[in-house]
């Protein structure tokens, strides 16, 4: 499952590299955060045990160690497929459950505050594309299961 | 100029109507063709549709930007969110013709197709690159000479690099060339580049997030900064918001909070109370008074003054 979003040999050189630890704003102020464990992990094939981690929430996306990589790829992408693998587990902290079923309702993350637009003389809002993206985004699906 | 769509993005629109606000201001002050478009979602953002479905994820930023492309337009976001999401998504279909095609065939069903024509800045890249520091200036009636600003540029104005390609990743200069423009000294901090942490928030983390804006605060105020400024919803949340909520705890750090769109507004001679900036939820008032108490220095008034005033960079 987690083989195919990823690419262990790339993983294998990364859990001895580290250019990107002490770059990593998660690993300088969060003690005890330290992706390299958990890439040890992957590689080893012994993961499941940090699916229920907090661990693999707190890398923040901020793209940093995509840029220190040697290779572009850093251990931005292992927490992301741990993540993916934990959701589809249904293992979320509430906070993105709530935010993903917002966004499959509406297709946004909040409507336009509109008492403060008025008082602020701001223009109506755009109208929003959301019932055409809920019905691609159908369609999405009903491919999926056909292709079972 | 091509005509732009501005992608305002959810949290601007929800939370932050006032930051629309000073970014109408500022773009109408430059006549800057910019126009509202029907049809935009969330971007979306990626660490919470991204990690349940990634599909969706460049699904929707797909669709997103098939809309420009069909009115040959492109998008500029005062987000740094919103465009790297985009641009990400942009980046890799047009890598992988197999995915774009697969994507193309949904899209058709909304009469749509993903063509990844329409360019996607943000706007402190686009203020940099297309406004341009010589125009800025000459537009100023009062400058920040004399003020002790930070700058926060927010991870996603420039990463990914592959896929937004506007400024160093690891070494940008755009934002603080800038607030040089501005006559601001852009304070140097050893954590002017990390993370803000607001996205700890997002996954039930609020004691880290609060730690991530307090490791930042503390060294501003270290350093005597007027103000910190920046160009990004989720940057404000965590600095102006969860600022305040340590306020209110006793932790005081007494740092303002400024959007790029209030100081280039300021600047330009819109009041704070015009601008919207009376509602941060941090005291925007020692920055404001610590301005009106420095001597007035108004832009160069020529391109030749503009030049000779010129950063080297």
């Amino acid at each position: 499952m987690l083989g195919a979003a990823l690419n262990i040999k790339l993983l294998e050189m990364c859990s001895k590299c580290g250019a990107c630890y002490s770059i990593c704003p998660s690993c300088v102020n969060l003690p005890g955060y330290d992706p390299r464990e958990v890439i040890q992990d992957i590689v080893a094939g012994d993961w499941e045990k940090w699916l229920l981690s907090k661990s693999i929430w707190q890398c923040l996306e901020c793209h940093y160690c995509l840029e220190m990589c040697y290779q572009h790829y850093g251990f931005e992408n292992a927490m992301t497929a741990m993540r993916a693998v934990a959701t589809k587990r249904g293992i979320f902290p509430v906070q993105v459950k709530r935010g993903w079923e917002m966004f499959a309702k509406t297709g946004k993350l909040g409507e336009p505050a509109m008492p403060a637009r008025k008082k602020m003389n701001l223009p109506a809002p755009a109208a929003s594309g959301g019932e055409e993206l809920k019905k691609i985004y159908a369609l999405l699906k009903e491919k999926r299961r056909g292709q079972g | 100029m091509k005509d732009f769509a501005v992608f305002w993005g959810c949290t601007i629109q929800a939370r932050f109507p006032f930051l629309e606000k000073s970014t109408r201001m500022v773009l109408d002050a430059f006549k800057l063709p910019h126009r509202d478009v029907d049809g935009f979602t969330c971007c979306p953002e990626k660490s919470l549709v991204n990690n349940v479905d990634h599909a969706a994820f460049v699904l929707t930023a797909a669709r997103n930007v098939a809309l420009v492309d069909g009115m040959g337009l492109d998008i500029v976001s005062p987000c740094t969110g919103c465009v790297s999401n985009l641009a990400t998504v942009k980046g890799e279909l047009k890598a992988n013709p197999v995915e774009r095609t697969a994507v193309n065939g949904l899209l058709k069903a909304a009469g749509k197709e993903f063509k990844g024509n329409a360019k996607l800045t943000h706007l402190v890249p686009f203020f940099h690159d297309s406004v341009g520091v010589f125009a800025i200036k000459q537009r100023i009636k009062k400058d920040f000479s004399g003020m002790r600003l930070a700058v926060h540029y927010g991870c996603h104005m420039m990463r990914p690099s592959h896929a937004l390609r506007n400024d160093d990743p690891l070494d940008p200069k755009k934002f603080d060339n800038l607030l040089a423009a501005l006559g601001a000294v852009s304070l140097q901090h050893p954590t002017k580049l990390q993370c803000c942490g607001q996205g700890l928030d997002r996954v039930d983390q609020h004691d880290n997030a609060l730690h991530m804006a307090r490791v930042k605060l503390k060294e501003l105020k270290s350093l005597g900064a007027d103000g910190l400024v920046l160009c990004c919803p989720s940057c404000f949340l965590q600095f102006d918001n969860n600022q305040f909520l340590m306020e209110k705890e006793g932790e005081k750090f007494g740092i303002p909070i400024i959007y790029f769109t209030e100081l280039l507004g300021l600047a330009l001679g819109y009041t704070a109370e015009e601008l919207g900036m009376n509602s941060h939820r941090v005291d925007v008032e020692p920055f404001l008074e610590k301005w009106k108490r420095s001597p007035l220095v108004a832009g160069s008034g020529t391109i030749d003054e503009a030049l000779n005033a010129v950063v080297a960079f």
